[in-house]
C-alpha cells in the first residue's frame, strides 16, 4: 500500500457519513432489496421476508454505529475499524516483502 | 444488495452456503493468492470503505458500490472472490450488514456472479470499444445480473413460492438503472489505473 492509497482510504472514511448517514437519512435509505421484500410481503399479505437483524444481534457496531456516539461519528469510527482489520491482515500476510514493484 | 438474516429459509441458506464453499475451493485452486495478496487486501479495504458511500437516487431508492467487476478486472475473477469474501465477512460479522445465514447467498451474488459477469463483459468488449466503455458495461452488467440473482434467491421461498415473479422484475429493473453508477465508477477507476499504474490491471 502506497501512502497515496492510504490517504485515499482515510479520505473516503472521513467523507463517508455525508453519503452513508446524512444523504441516507435525507431520502430515508431504501435499497431495491428492501423494495422487493416489501412487495413480496404485500402480495402475500403477511410477513414472508422478516429482517431479524436486530432480534438476533451479536455486535455492538450493528449498521456501522458505535454505542454512545452520534451516527456520523460512529460511521467514521466504523470505517476505521474495518480498515484496521484489513491493515492488520495486510501486515501479517504481506508485510514488507512480496510487494508489487512500481516501475514509475 | 446484502440479504439480511431472516430472508432465506434453512434449506436455501444451506444450499447457498454449500455452493459458496464449493466455489471457494475451486477459486482457491485457480487463484494466485500468494502473488496477488497485496492487491487482494488493498482492494478489500478500498471496496469496504467504498461500499459505505450510499448513493441516493431520486425516487427514494439508494445503492452503494459493490466492486465485483472492478476487482475481477484488476486481479481476475478467482482472486476477486477472495476480495469480496473478505469484504462481506467483515460487514456481516462486525457490522451485521448482511446476515450469517445469508452469507452464502451474498457471496454468490457479489463474490461469484458479479466478478464473473464483469470479467466476461470486459474481456469480450475490451478489443472493440476501449478501456472505459468496456469497464463501464462490465460494472453495469455485474450489478444488474447480481441484483437479479438476489431477487431470485429471496423470491424462491417455500413459504411463498411465486415470490420470485415479484422480486426478480423489481430487482432487475432497479439494478439496471442503479448499475449505471457502478459502471461509471468502474470505468473511471480502470481507465485511471490503466494509464497511471498499468501494473495493477491484470486484464
Amino acid at each position: 500500500m502506497t501512502r497515496r492509497f492510504l490517504a485515499l482510504l482515510i479520505a473516503l472514511a472521513l467523507i463517508s457519513p455525508i453519503f452513508g448517514v446524512w444523504l441516507a437519512n435525507l431520502i430515508n435509505y431504501h435499497e431495491p432489496l428492501d423494495v422487493a421484500a416489501d412487495l413480496i410481503n404485500q402480495a402475500a399479505n403477511r410477513t414472508i421476508l422478516n429482517d431479524t437483524r436486530y432480534q438476533m444481534n451479536w455486535t455492538p457496531f450493528i449498521d456501522y454505529t458505535v454505542p454512545g456516539l452520534p451516527d456520523w461519528a460512529g460511521y467514521i469510527v466504523s470505517a476505521f475499524i474495518g480498515l484496521a482489520i484489513y491493515l492488520v491482515l495486510y501486515m501479517a500476510l504481506v508485510g514488507r516483502r512480496g510487494r508489487v514493484k512500481r516501475t514509475s | 444488495m446484502h440479504i439480511p438474516d431472516g430472508y432465506l429459509d434453512p434449506i436455501s441458506a444451506g444450499v447457498t452456503w454449500a455452493i459458496m464453499l464449493a466455489y471457494g475451493y475451486y477459486a482457491y485452486r485457480h487463484s494466485e493468492l500468494q502473488k496477488y495478496m497485496e492487491l487482494v487486501l488493498s482492494l478489500a479495504a478500498a471496496i469496504f470503505v467504498a461500499q459505505m458511500l450510499n448513493w441516493p437516487i431520486p425516487g427514494g431508492t439508494s445503492l452503494h458500490m459493490v466492486g465485483g467487476a472492478l476487482a475481477a478486472i484488476l486481479v481476475g475473477p478467482f482472486n476477486a472472490f477472495f476480495v469480496l469474501l473478505l469484504v462481506l465477512l467483515v460487514q456481516a460479522l462486525v457490522f451485521h450488514d448482511g446476515g450469517v445465514t445469508t452469507l452464502g447467498a451474498n457471496v454468490i451474488n457479489m463474490g461469484v456472479i458479479a466478478p464473473l459477469v464483469g470479467y466476461a463483459a470486459y474481456k469480450a468488449l475490451r478489443p472493440r470499444v476501449g478501456v472505459f466503455w468496456s469497464a463501464f458495461v462490465a460494472g453495469w452488467a455485474s450489478i444488474t445480473v447480481a441484483g437479479t440473482a438476489a431477487g431470485l434467491e429471496i423470491g424462491l421461498s417455500p413459504w411463498f413460492p411465486y415470490g420470485w415473479t415479484i422480486s426478480v422484475p423489481a430487482m432487475a429493473g432497479w439494478h439496471a438503472l442503479l448499475g449505471l453508477v457502478e459502471g461509471a465508477i468502474t470505468g473511471f477507476v480502470v481507465l485511471y489505473l490503466s494509464k497511471r499504474a498499468p501494473e495493477y490491471v491484470r486484464l
